[in-house]
């Protein structure tokens, strides 16, 4: 027989798992691109020559080429803007009796990086072994820390009026964390600052940028 | 009773929205490519390599396919999609015939998160598939790394 406290009951656990299934959206919908299949024969040369050609095409691409074993090469790039790795690229030679033989993969995350992991093989391919090469999209630049007391933004340190010791220090992504280490966020509509910390506080910032007041809190940026 | 089922709901909302602004960004999520194992298999033709890597691939990935047209001896596939059709790992094997034997190397991908599995650990699942769940065949010389 369905109760009332039954159907309040499935109500109440679907809300959470509702709940747990939004608060997993922050993953980033983005994709592994991979890029394989080109391989280069050459008749001539070893190991050596195939390694130093590795790690000059990588090189002209991506950044910081070591060879993790005998002949075989990984590269990878960050997008500043993202600050993790999107594009990354191997390429491995092994010496035959005459010349050697090497392949080219690559991978991107997308939509993070601009270029897409057949483009990044193929020009890292024809760097190696010559062919035409294309130019890739650069990586984005990453966006300058405002510096100063911006009324446009909570950037930059935070010292307490009351509370002696407390300091925050603001980042550029609406994040924060404190002198102790706990971090918060904050958001800013016009001069009201919303402080998400040890609850929701809403406070004013000051018309010079320099002051937020309310809820509890005094503080004053340092600039 | 109902006063009692809207405060849960509220605690609900109320936990959603704490969560939802305070959840730091832990979406960074980091792509990794790693080079995985090179074997040389005596006394086997290429054939049995591109049937093994064909094999390998689709018990750790989906829908594994040769690269190119022809025989390439280059195989790759990706991992599970998304609802939205993103995939967040994959592999590649190369397969290349050398005089009385091949040469066979492995390359894995993946973003964690959201994969549960690590380009490593795809590569070491993908080496044990190709070698019908041993790190190592008989006739496998296994050189590196």
């Amino acid at each position: 027989m369905i109760t009332a406290t039954r159907i309040r009951r499935t109500v109440f656990a679907g809300s959470v798992v509702v709940t747990l299934l939004l608060c997993t959206r922050s993953f980033a919908p983005a994709a592994v691109e991979l890029s394989t299949g080109i391989r280069h024969v050459s008749d001539t040369g070893g190991l050596d020559d195939c390694s130093a050609k590795a790690k000059a095409a990588l090189d002209a691409y991506l950044t910081n080429a070591t060879e993790s074993s005998s002949g075989e090469w990984l590269a990878t790039a960050q997008n500043p803007q993202a600050q993790t790795v999107t594009a990354a690229a191997t390429v491995r030679c092994y010496a035959l009796p005459k010349g050697y033989v090497v392949t080219f993969t690559c991978a991107v995350q997308i939509p993070e990086n601009p270029y897409g992991a057949d483009a990044l093989c193929l020009n890292i391919a024809h760097k190696f072994y010559g062919g035409a090469l294309s130019s890739l999209a650069a990586m984005p630049t990453p966006t300058p820390v405002p510096t100063g007391c911006s009324p446009a933004n909570l950037v930059g340190t935070w010292v307490s009026d009351d509370k002696p010791g407390l300091t925050l220090t603001a980042d550029l992504n609406g994040g924060f964390t404190d002198n102790d280490g706990v971090s918060g966020n904050w958001g800013l509509r016009g001069m009201t600052v919303t402080l998400t910390y040890y609850g929701e506080h809403t406070l004013t910032l000051s018309a010079d940028g320099k002051h937020m007041r309310g809820g509890g809190y005094n503080f004053t940026r340092k600039c | 009773m109902t006063r009692i089922f809207h405060a849960r709901i509220g605690a609900v909302t109320t936990a959603f929205f704490l969560t939802a602004v305070t959840l730091p960004a832990v979406s960074q999520a980091a792509l990794e490519l790693v080079i995985g194992a090179r074997q040389v298999v005596k006394n086997e033709p290429v054939s049995t390599c591109n049937t093994k890597a064909r094999t390998a691939l689709n018990s750790v990935f989906l829908n594994a396919g040769e690269v190119g047209s022809g025989d390439t001896g280059e195989w790759k596939a990706f991992g599970a999609v998304d609802s939205e059709g993103h995939s967040f790992s994959a592999g590649a094997i190369h397969c290349y015939p050398l005089d009385d034997s091949y040469l066979v190397t492995f390359t894995c991908a993946a973003q964690s998160p959201p994969s549960p599995d690590t380009a490593t650990a795809l590569c070491t699942k993908l080496e044990a598939a190709f070698n019908g769940g041993k790190a190592e065949a008989g006739t496998m010389k296994r050189e590196s790394p």
